[in-house]
């Protein structure tokens, strides 16, 4: 046993000695997926501010690996890396372990990383301009400020009024500038290997922005959707295959919090107090929080979709992206390879369907005995989502801006949020309440004490008939009207369906057994 | 070398052996030979042989380079031939306010420095108080110290054994006879933990998965744990969980995605009710690292994907939903995993057309046994939905209801799936629900439940119908 520890101690420490280090600086090539915001609700857009969605990005690259064991170092990824999630590839030597190491090189760890170790104590002198340096020893830790050996004795640094610096001969092992992945490998021979490093990373998001612009007839409209992706990271990818992923993902971890550094140490400089009533120096106040995100990139975004749609003929997309189904999720895959810039915003085409027939509903839903006066009713265009009728193609969520011509220009009519549909489905777009069309639920005295009359009435301040729908919300059914249960259902409710004719209203006559 | 000879003469004066040897120490630590097991609840054991030279008779033998979360009160010491006195552990940190205070009565040297010339001039001083200020005496005169603002350098002749640059345990022992030999210190730390990550590629054409399991451990304790012999306990012995002051990263939450529990026993050690998990080799855990070792490796295991929907009461739906993916498959050893699985998170990949693997969602696994079925929700299913209507509930008598509900299924895929669906609330706050007629068989899970195991033709629909009576 005491033979044999030497040879323990030696094999301790020749590990991290001895094994080669090969660093990757950057990939050859990248494919990057974004995914939306999971927290994010139907439609909804991308807050710049705070990128919530995530990323699974793809590299692949050229690497010389040594014969034996080393250790292989990726830079140049993303920084929201969320490192348990990553998988290598291709290693002929597969990998032994991953590492995600987060001690990093800071004045505090610095002079952590060097207690008990000699340093340099470099002192200026104010009058003559005299720069001298001397040996010096830590011997404290960075919680209380720094005490030094010195030739002359024990000194406390920058309690002498003197301008004091400590210089280190290096940098502490195992400290590094920012969180980073290495594998160890262990290659039967030595030579050049293609390796595909593949992970999650936080600070994308994606989203789908719809324009719809409605033909001068009222009948058709051109649908055009915007694949809008952003990127907070502060790397780059160039000329990236981009594609982004539309459906709901289960998510369990929080990435935020996997991709963080740990809490790391911080260096408060004190003294011993000096002068008369004073405590010595405050700690330093925490740094400053980092500057948020440039902001100018939403107006670009904002004056993006506004230009593109206040046209009257948008210039037409020249790339739309390919859609292909993945699982239960849709792909959406940008043809080309494009940049996904460092803190930028980027948009391609989406989908292009021209002309899709459209029906212009005014709709309210209510209770049978709900009184109420002069409602507003909602505006639904409303599409099937079928390829007989120009559409057909799976709809990512979103937010709708729709366009109609009046004076000669495509102004603003309406703006909504759509949620996910499938090809079959029917779309019923809200996109705003008409204060033209008017909703009246009135209760008359009932013919006998048990049931009382209401009447619906609509009234269309336009001058052209609009088609209305008044939904009811139906619990019990027993004692119902006949005259609701003869109603058609339509998305399950009793549905009474009028065309009002111009500058006209329509009514609706229903009795209700009074509750119990 | 020659500046450090100067540096070192004092030092021995003061008798602070250690500290010498420490300047010279850069190469690595004072850790002995490492062990280290780690619990899923963020705590861990760490044990430490060390070679110590004890002399005959009672010393004080200190620990450097222990856990910075090493929980004192768990230490345990063994070597042969001692006796224990007693344990320290000492948190008098060293800082130039703790050395001034503790020089209060002592001499120190005051370098002064003239800020127009340069020039110093040294002088004894004798520390009367430190309380607001230092008061100082020199000579027969009585000074603040810097009171004028001008450079003084204070030079200390030592600082007190008991003043620490870290927390330093120590423990004293009673030695029968002189002589280096193995010591073993043993402690709980908290700041380490694990838990497991699974990459998971599900194959759907052929119905398989290909899963590597990865054991991920992290260390922020603030020490580095050198060429540790490594050992993952799936458990957290403890019925209330993590010990107060740990800060448990890794810990799942008590959830479990297990659709029948297993009954088979894992090729593992295991330590009473929890596996163990060995790393192969000796392994260096950095402070602040997280670090991946692979444990399972198994592909084409069978697994298939179900749709299921659940309606927890009566309700008309306005809007089609969603139903959620489902994958199921096994842990047992035939058609399966053929392991125990510690909790984690898996994480599902699926090869887009271009053969590139993308993320199609994640779920979270408990401690799973060998042999359990799993059924883990990838997310929603984009173009499988399911919308469901009342379509009557009338009165029968003052206590029984009756309600008809309609359920539409529709898929927008290709191939033809199969829904779960399921109606729950059945035994709300009313009870004795019974379903008088249904459009198909539906399996009763429980007196809350029932279930229709619904195929939803491809690019088609399929409704489904039933008519429950209800006793309040």
């Amino acid at each position: 046993m005491r033979r044999l520890l030497p040879l323990l101690l030696l094999a301790a420490a020749s590990p991290a000695a001895a094994q080669p280090v090969v660093t990757s600086a950057a990939p050859d090539s990248v494919s990057v997926s974004i995914f939306r915001d999971p927290g994010r609700g139907e439609g909804g857009s991308i807050d710049l501010d705070w990128l919530q969605g995530f990323a699974l990005i793809s590299e692949t690259r050229t690497i010389d690996l040594p014969a034996g064991e080393s250790r292989l170092r990726f830079e140049g990824v993303a920084e929201g890396m969320v490192a348990v999630s990553a998988i290598v590839t291709g290693l002929p030597g597969g990998v032994v372990q991953k590492n995600r190491d987060a001690a990093l090189l800071s004045p505090a760890s610095l002079l952590d990383g060097s207690l008990g170790n000699r340093v340099h104590l470099r002192r200026t002198d104010g009058a003559t301009g005299k720069v001298t340096e001397e040996d010096a020893i830590i011997r404290s830790g960075p919680g209380g400020a720094v005490v030094l050996q010195t030739p002359a004795g024990f000194e406390a640094l920058r309690c002498t009024g003197l301008p004091e610096s400590l210089v280190y001969d290096g940098v502490p092992a195992g400290l590094t500038a920012k969180p980073t992945l290495s594998v160890t490998t262990r290659s039967p021979a030595a030579g050049r290997a293609t390796v595909t490093l593949t992970y999650l990373a936080t600070g994308f998001d994606w989203a789908s922005n719809y324009v719809a612009r409605v033909a001068p007839d009222g009948r058709t409209l051109d649908l055009f959707a915007w694949l809008t992706v952003a990127n907070s990271n502060g790397e780059s990818f160039a000329d990236a295959s981009l594609s982004a992923i539309a459906g709901t993902l289960n998510i369990e971890s929080d990435f935020d919090d996997l991709v963080e550094a740990p809490p790391q140490p911080r260096l408060h400089l004190s003294c011993f107090p000096t002068g008369s009533g004073r405590y010595g120096r405050p700690p330093p106040p925490p740094p400053p929080a980092p500057p948020p995100l440039p902001a100018p990139a939403l107006e670009m975004a904002d004056s993006i979709v506004v230009t593109g749609a206040r046209r009257a003929m948008a210039s037409p997309a020249a790339v739309v992206a390919v859609q292909e189904a993945l699982g239960d999720l849709k792909l959406y895959r940008v043809p080309i390879p494009v940049t996904v810039a460092a803190n930028g915003q980027k948009q391609v085409a989406l989908l292009v369907k021209d002309a899709v027939p459209f029906r212009r509903i005014y709709r309210l839903r209510d209770c049978l005995s709900c009184e109420d006066g002069a409602r507003e009713a909602e505006i639904v265009l409303r599409m099937e989502n079928r390829k007989a009728a120009a559409l057909g193609v799976p709809l990512p969520s979103g937010e709708v801006a729709v366009f109609e011509s009046a004076m000669g220009e495509q102004l603003l009519a309406g703006e909504g949020r759509l949620r996910d549909h499938a090809v079959g489905e029917t779309v019923n777009l809200v996109i705003g309440d008409s204060s033209q069309v008017r909703v009246s639920i009135e209760n008359y005295v009932g013919s006998n004490g048990s049931a009382a009359d209401y009447r619906v009435t609509v009234t269309n301040a336009n001058p052209f008939a609009v088609d209305f729908e008044m939904g009811f919300e139906v619990y019990d059914t027993a004692g119902l009207d006949k005259r609701i249960r003869k109603l058609p259902r339509r998305d399950g409710q009793p549905t009474w369906a009028a065309t009002v004719p111009a500058n006209g209203s329509r009514s609706f006559d229903y009795r209700v057994k009074e509750a119990d | 070398m020659r500046a450090l000879a100067g540096i070192c003469a004092p030092v021995m004066l003061v008798g602070a052996a250690a500290a010498c040897p420490a300047a010279a120490q850069d190469a690595g630590n004072a850790q002995g030979d490492l062990s280290v097991t780690i619990y899923n609840g963020g705590q861990s054991l760490v044990q430490d042989v060390r070679r110590l030279a004890i002399p005959a008779g009672r010393s004080r033998q200190e620990f450097p380079d222990v856990s910075a979360q090493i929980r004192p009160q768990t230490v345990s010491f063994a070597a042969d031939g001692t006796a224990i006195v007693e344990q320290n552990f000492d948190y008098d940190l060293l800082s130039p306010n703790a050395l001034m205070e503790k020089a209060v009565g002592e001499t120190i040297t005051l370098l002064r420095i003239n800020p127009a010339t340069g020039a110093q001039t040294s002088e004894r001083a004798k520390v009367l108080a430190v309380n607001g200020g230092v008061v100082l005496q020199i000579g027969s005169r009585i000074e603040v110290l810097r009171d004028d603002g001008l450079p003084v350098r204070v030079v200390f002749d030592k600082i007190p054994p008991n003043l620490r640059a870290k927390p330093t345990l120590s423990i004293t022992v009673d030695s029968d006879r002189g002589g280096t030999r193995p010591a073993t210190l043993s402690y709980l730390t908290g700041g380490l933990g694990w838990a497991a990550d699974y990459v998971s590629l599900y194959d759907e054409k052929a119905g398989t998965i290909d899963v590597q399991g990865w054991v991920t451990l992290t260390n922020n304790t603030g020490t580095t744990f050198d060429n540790a012999r490594t050992l993952l306990v799936a458990g957290t012995p403890s019925g209330s969980g993590a010990p107060i002051g740990t800060t448990p990263r890794y810990r799942p939450r008590p959830q479990t995605n297990i659709r029948s529990a297993g009954t088979e026993s894992a090729p593992r050690e295991q330590l009473g009710d929890y596996y163990l998990y060995p790393l192969p080799e000796r392994t260096t855990i950095a402070n602040a690292q997280t670090k991946q070792v692979s444990f399972l490796d198994v592909s084409g295991v069978p697994a298939r994907k179900v749709y299921e929907f659940t309606l927890d009461g009566f309700q008309t739906m306005t809007e089609p939903a969603s139903a959620a993916s489902v994958i199921k498959f096994t842990s047992s050893a035939d058609g399966g995993l053929g392991d125990a699985l510690p909790a984690g998170t898996v994480r599902f990949y699926q090869r887009d057309l271009r053969g590139d693997p993308q993320f199609i969602g994640e779920n979270r696994i408990g401690h799973t046994p060998m042999g359990s079925e799993l059924g883990l929700a990838t997310g929603e299913a984009f173009d499988v939905k399911v919308q469901a209507t009342i379509v009557s509930r009338e009165r029968r008598s003052s206590t029984v209801w009756r309600t008809s509900m309609s359920y539409r299924l529709t898929n927008a895929r290709a191939e033809p799936v199969t829904l779960d669906l399921t109606q729950r609330g059945l035994d709300w706050y009313w009870d004795e629900t019974r379903i008088i007629t249904e459009s198909m068989k539906s399996k009763r899970l429980d007196s809350d439940g029932t279930q229709w195991s619904v195929t939803v033709p491809a690019n088609g629909e399929a409704t489904v119908t039933a008519t429950f009576e209800t006793r309040y």
